[in-house]
């Protein structure tokens, strides 16, 4: 019964065989039982990044972007989802491709990102071992300390990469978050903004530990 | 001239393919077009890196002959939001 409930619900979906039967992929299993965010928090967290999973990791933009094409094919293909299906790949686009575009020529240990969905359990986590906001906007902004640098981040428009003409994505992601039934959590160092999801009040406040780069959770 | 955007795939997020998007559109615009039509029909997610390296070039070229045609989808209504308030916060 409770995985009837589960697969009705969408919070784990079953295959279905030709003659109606409910089945289940064991990858598909594995990854219902795992807990990606902790293990993208470890990733992002520890002091040598641990082995990961080649489908958890985009070592480039190029195959970030492929990833995210999958991504968005999958989530719309899923009718519930009609109203967020065009805006969770923008903002996870827009999370991710941050971490490139300010990171390139200068990833203090491994390149790239952490990029993991569930689409059963509805969670998104990104996370990149960068130099994190506060050091990227330290270039254009005197700031005290990583909660005036994520604050700035998610409110200002401001960029690490002046004088190019950029610097609207984190508003981006927390503006439909403040609108749509989407959660977000953003770290970088000691500092979390977080968005439940159904609510519209950012707070910034401090992170269980210290994160060099980024952490990202979406939940939908 | 109109401009399919999904010409350029129907994911359109990042800064690099803004880029490319439009340095591969450039030689084929007409300068003297009395308008420039941005049509998103058939584009899944936009989001504000890549509209912002394709659209600034367009407006840079065609000013106020830019026209976004209207479109119900949330990330583009999202985008062209978010632009909006940048440009007037400057």
């Amino acid at each position: 019964m409770t995985l009837r409930r589960w697969d009705e619900s969408g919070k784990l979906k079953a295959l279905k065989s030709p003659g109606g039967w409910r089945y289940y992929e064991r990858e598909m299993l594995e990854l219902f039982r795992e807990d990606l965010f902790g293990v993208c928090r470890a990733w992002a967290g520890s002091p040598v990044a641990p082995n990961i999973p080649n489908n958890y990791y985009a070592s480039t933009q190029d195959r970030f972007r492929a990833r995210l094409d999958e991504m968005a094919l999958l989530i719309s293909k899923d009718s519930r989802l009609s109203d967020i299906e065009s805006l969770l790949p923008a903002i996870v686009g827009e999370i991710g491709n941050n971490s490139f575009d300010h990171n390139l020529g200068n990833w203090p240990d491994v390149p790239g990102i952490f990029f993991a969905y569930d689409v059963n359990k509805r969670i998104i986590v990104l996370a990149d071992r960068g130099v994190g906001i506060r050091e990227t906007l330290s270039r254009v902004r005197l700031l005290k300390d990583d909660f005036s640098a994520l604050s700035v981040a998610v409110t200002e428009f401001v960029s690490g990469r002046a004088p190019e003409n950029r610097g609207n994505g984190l508003k981006f992601v927390m503006s439909i978050a403040q609108e749509y039934p989407i959660g977000i959590s953003l770290q970088s160092g000691i500092a979390i903004a977080i968005i439940e999801r159904e609510k519209e009040l950012l707070e910034i406040s401090m992170a269980e530990s210290n994160i060099r780069g980024t952490l990202a959770k979406i939940e939908y | 001239m109109r401009i399919e955007l999904k010409k350029f795939g129907e994911v359109l997020t990042s800064r690099p393919a803004g880029k490319e998007a439009i340095a591969a559109i450039r030689p084929s615009l007409d300068l003297n077009a009395n308008k420039i039509e941005i049509d998103f029909a058939g584009v899944l997610s936009l989001s504000p890196s890549w509209a912002d390296e394709f659209f600034r070039v367009l407006e840079e070229i065609y000013g106020d002959k830019v026209i976004y045609l209207p479109s119900d989808n949330p990330s583009v209504r999202a985008t062209l939001k978010i632009l909006v308030v940048e440009k007037n916060s400057k």
